[in-house]
């Protein structure tokens, strides 16, 4: 069974079926994962025995009578999502032993459906990026050209076949820009739908827990085993009465597709030409295409990273090596502190922190702090309004083709690939990522946006949109 | 010169939840260190808060008890800044919108009539770990050890206005909010263990000033006694300070129990820096008009009214109802006893009396003590049964409360049992007459108070079990023939 | 000392994290170019705006008061420097 040509469905209907056991696939899988991570790097811990063992117990289940929705789907969780199984290594050279005692909710879920857990997944320093590049363990490879970051390593699990599924957090974008570079699918959900209990969050306002996959369907048959009211994320209360769904299905309704024009004047003409033809295709399908206006996205950019500064700062604070992490034995407190945290947070997470407590600091608080929570008022009225005027909207993903491995990239010209997606953080609105067309065979995605709890619509609609199928990622063999 | 002296005070009182503040850790006081700890209480990675809701109801009914306005919205910041007891690197706390504020509490002024002391505010946040600093052994030497089963636990933090103007007016207030917490059912209060914890700015000003002076910080006062001499010797140190013609400096100062005197902590150059902001991991708490009027509504009974109560409904002189209701233990108590033996005036003077000196010399609560209102009630009852007299039950009180042995049990074991038997008095009183002619003549020439001396004596003989009315019985039927 | 030298400077110590000279010269440079990246944001005109202090719309998430307790040998095994009940840290002068 090759798991890229399948839908999850079909995989879970041969896993109850019994066509083979959930055993035997996870046992191919790791294999296949194995052989692929050395090139790629896509996985900072893999699961062995253990998923082996989940497989099993799935099996017994499915031997008593039980039909689990997702029995034997190979999944592939982020390292800044919390498992107790394996080491949870957050993005930083002092925890890659760390045993959590915590376990994300997203995989609790997961795993109860009868998912199971291959791997964790590399991400940028503390989690901070879109790109893998300041990875303590080395930036992912991506699967299409060895050259080039892969943003997100749940989204090259995917592309490259070895898991089905990819539960990762995206804040300012990492999980969509991943997607995008893959070639893959990724959802960015409403805020409070997923729980985020046991994500380690660099910036709480704007972590989200989303799902990439393969397409659209492998999203829209899982999202409700993963989504609801969960206590231990006062987020999710929205959810408590359950969610008022926006679904749309595409061809019978009369759907509008808000095209923000200036926000494309950001691109180089060879990728804004690829945003053109979907636009013209979708067109041509049957959806009305409206031109909108969308400002203060730079703004909005900016707002997010003094929002994401100033909260990585505080989050951050608890890495003080005395209950968790790699402490260091020094004689004075000051020295154990200065020591220990500038060890278990890398250069990016240093920075980040630093510059997020000068903006706090006095002087700056009102300046930059206040001016930025203003903004992300601002944003998310512009988004609002724009749904008066479309049902969801179209964005690009990255600003630019993924990064080079090697070849030095400023910091602040990585902060700027989140123009697109970062505003839409602020938003609070779901997004999808779903492939738009190709340039020198690198995936290029585009974002669907919506309001709030219109993640089915953006499903189906992103289902039918972009190009069928971009082939087989060539580093996936 | 003389100065006129401003104290505020901030006070932090533990609420009486069953939980923790944003996790589900036991607030309860533990033997061993980190037992009541979890992964949101440390702080680790991936744990986020939950808000309980026992804590919001208790802080909502100490800021109505206290007179405030209560915020309809009000939310949690984080106040950034590291220390070993605090987990995560900054305190939960609300910062910007207090739960309470524009409150007030009234005491008596040196002076004697009512005033009004301002709160300025009352809100929420949770407690710090605990650093133990243990003399001796060899890791001792090289750490401080952490403990964090207080991290966490849900407080409220009382701020008055600069209001104060004496040392016994801050002990006057300390008293009067602790009873209202107690009554309110939000704290125990205790400031010996630290449920109750107090700090003190002082300021020294000549009257009519409308300027404050330069104000210093007193901590570490570990009881209501050492909030006054702390206060004391802090004014005692600025009045000389500024009568020398220097300035006051801005400090931080530590009350030393054992020294009995204050010792500088940090010199302050400049003020902190929290960088507090909205903790994005909670909601906002948002309350109508009608929770906060029905939190109004169902404030329990406070000390001035229970004492009015006790007077109309018990017959109680005032002085006795004070003296009871001064602390809610102490007047449940009461009334406990009231429920198996309803005699008011009785109880309250065993109550008021001895039991009380016991408490006091234990340093104990009404509600700690192994005395329970169910072995007062059967100590008054023995009595009335004449099982024992009076004076007979005040040596009961006494074993019974150290020992916690059942007050009838003492009686049986230390054969206190009140000789009612006739004939076994009657021997001893024809002994005392006889040995006592003269005491005999003078109640026989009118002297009443000649019969209390033969009692006193047949009392002395019976080491205090004989039936003292049993006796004047006798001792008037004999001599009087 | 400029602004934002000396912000910098109170930010690494308040932070508590320990930078290396080169590295704090780099984060200078660094700083000064980001806050020059911000200046768009500072001029937006916000002065009619109020502000989000939330990415979520959930108001009063309160939960039951029932204790439980943990596992804490798990808790415990992650401290690096753990003995006799406490997690330990260097000596603190009071």
């Amino acid at each position: 069974m090759e798991l890229r040509k399948t839908t999850v469905h079909q995989t879970v209907e041969a896993v109850l079926e019994g066509e083979i056991t959930a055993h035997q696939l996870i046992e191919k899988t790791i294999k296949n994962c194995s052989v692929l991570n050395e090139g790629l790097n896509i996985f900072t811990s893999i699961a062995g025995v253990d998923a082996l063992e989940q497989a099993k117990a799935v099996d017994r289940k499915i031997k008593n009578g039980e039909k689990p929705p997702l029995a034997g789907i190979p999944v592939a969780v982020k390292d800044d999502l919390c498992y107790g199984v394996l080491p949870t290594g957050l993005g930083s050279a002092a925890f890659n032993e760390f045993m959590s005692p915590v376990t994300a909710a997203v995989v609790e879920r997961l795993m109860d459906a009868g998912a199971v857990v291959i791997g964790k997944t590399n991400l940028d320093d503390m989690g901070q990026g879109s790109t893998t590049l300041s990875s303590p363990t080395g930036s992912t490879v991506n699967p299409w050209q060895a050259g080039r970051t892969a943003g997100s390593a749940g989204a090259a699990a995917v592309a490259t076949g070895i898991c089905m599924l990819a539960v990762e957090s995206d804040s300012g974008g990492a999980l969509r820009q991943g997607a995008s570079h893959c070639g893959v699918v990724g959802l960015r959900p409403t805020t409070g739908r997923i729980s985020r209990y046991g994500l380690n969050a660099h910036c709480s306002s704007f972590a989200r827990v989303g799902v990439t996959a393969f397409s659209s369907e492998n999203i829209s048959g899982i999202l409700d085993l993963v989504s609801g009211f969960d206590q231990r994320d006062a987020a999710t209360a929205v959810c408590r009465e359950g969610i008022s769904e926006i679904i749309k299905t595409p061809g019978s309704e009369d759907m509008t597709i808000g095209y923000p024009v200036t926000a494309f004047d950001h691109l180089e003409p060879d990728l804004r030409e690829i945003f053109e033809q979907v636009r013209d295709q979708l067109s041509s399908r049957g959806y009305r295409i409206k031109e909108i206006d969308l400002g203060l996205l730079r703004e909005g950019l900016q707002a997010y990273y003094v929002l994401a500064l100033t909260e990585a700062s505080s989050n951050h604070a608890r890495f003080d090596g005395i209950r968790f992490g790699k402490g260091r034995e020094t004689d004075s407190l000051e020295e154990m502190y200065r020591q220990s945290r500038s060890e278990i947070l890398g250069k990016e997470a240093r920075r980040r922190s630093i510059f997020g407590t000068f903006l706090l600091s006095k002087g700056n608080y009102d300046r930059y702090y206040r001016q930025a929570l203003k903004i992300w008022k601002l944003v998310r009225q512009h988004f609002e309004a724009a749904f008066n005027e479309c049902d969801l909207l179209m964005l690009p993903v990255a600003k630019n083709l993924p990064r080079p491995l090697k070849g030095e990239s400023s910091y602040l010209d990585q902060w700027s690939d989140d123009l697109f997606c970062a505003p839409v953080s602020l938003s609070g609105m779901p997004s999808l990522c779903a492939p738009a067309g190709q340039i020198d065979q690198l995936p290029i995605g585009m974002q669907l946006v919506g309001p709030p709890f219109s993640e089915k619509t953006l499903l189906a609609v992103g289902s039918t949109s972009g190009p069928r199928d971009m082939g087989e990622s060539p580093l996936s063999q | 010169m003389k100065y006129e002296v401003v104290i505020g005070l901030e006070v932090h009182v533990e609420l009486l939840t069953e939980c923790k503040l944003f996790c589900s850790c036991p607030n309860r006081f533990a033997s061993e260190p980190n037992v009541n700890t979890c992964p949101v209480c440390l702080g680790f990675p991936g744990a986020m808060p939950q808000m309980n809701r026992e804590s919001l109801q208790q802080a909502l009914t100490a800021s109505v008890a206290l007179n405030c306005e209560v915020a309809l919205y009000s939310y949690f910041d984080r106040k950034n800044y590291f220390y070993p007891d605090m987990p995560k690197g900054y305190q939960i706390s609300q910062y910007y919108i207090p739960l309470g504020s524009k409150g007030f509490l009234e005491i008596e002024d040196d002076q004697g009539s009512l005033k009004k002391v301002g709160i300025g505010r009352v809100h929420m946040e949770e407690d710090a770990g605990k650093l133990v600093h243990e003399a001796g052994g060899e890791a001792a030497a090289r750490s401080s050890m952490v403990d964090y089963n207080r991290a966490g636990v849900p407080l409220i933090e009382i701020v008055t206005e600069p209001d104060l103007r004496s040392s016994e007016e801050a002990r006057r207030y300390l008293e009067k909010l602790k009873s209202i917490m107690q009554y309110a059912g939000v704290s125990d209060c205790k400031m010996e263990e630290g449920s109750l914890r107090c700090d003190a700015n002082v300021s020294l000003r000549i009257p009519g000033d409308q300027a404050f002076g330069i104000k210093t910080e007193l901590k570490n006062m570990n009881s209501f006694r050492a909030v006054e001499k702390s206060l004391d010797h802090e004014i005692k140190r600025q009045v000389e300070i500024l009568n020398s013609g220097e300035k006051v400096a801005t400090q931080t100062l530590r009350w030393d129990e054992d020294k009995q005197e204050t010792i500088v902590m940090r010199v302050k150059l400049e003020a902190d820096d929290y960088r507090c902001f909205a903790d994005p991991e909670l909601a906002p708490i948002e309350l109508t008009a009608e929770e906060v009027e029905q939190a109004l509504q169902n404030l329990p009974e406070m000390a001035e009214e229970r004492a009015h109560r006790f007077v109309e409904e018990y017959g109680l002189p005032e002085y006795d109802a004070g003296v009871l209701t001064a602390s809610r233990c102490m007047a449940d108590y009461f009334e406990s006893c009231l429920t198996l033996y309803n005699k008011p005036k009785e109880v309250s003077n065993w109550v008021m009396g001895e039991f009380s000196a016991h408490l006091k010399n234990a340093g104990l609560e009404a509600d700690q003590a192994f005395f329970r209102p169910e072995d007062m009630a059967e100590l008054l009852k023995m009595i009335d049964e004449q099982v024992i007299s009076g004076k007979i039950a005040k040596k009961v009180l006494d074993k019974a409360f150290e020992s916690g042995k059942k007050p009838r049990q003492v009686v049986e074991e230390e054969g206190l049992l009140q000789i009612s038997d006739q004939s076994e008095l009657e021997a001893i009183v024809d002994q005392v007459i006889a040995e006592n002619p003269d005491t005999v003549e003078s109640y026989r020439g009118g002297k009443s108070k000649a019969l209390g001396h033969m009692v006193g004596q047949v009392m002395k003989a019976t080491r205090g079990k004989a039936n003292p009315q049993l006796v004047n019985e006798l001792l008037v039927k004999k001599i009087d023939g | 000392m400029d602004n934002v030298t000396d912000g910098l400077e109170k930010a690494i110590k308040a932070i508590k994290i320990g930078v290396s000279s080169t590295e704090q010269e780099q984060l200078y440079l660094e700083l000064e170019e980001f806050l020059a990246w911000l200046d768009p944001l500072l001029e937006v005109d916000t002065a009619e705006t109020g502000q989000l202090l939330f990415g979520h719309d959930a108001v009063n998430v309160l939960k039951g008061d029932y204790p439980r307790q943990s596992d804490l040998a798990e808790l415990q095994e992650a401290a690096p420097n753990f003995a006799g009940g406490f997690y330990l840290v260097p000596k603190v002068m009071e």
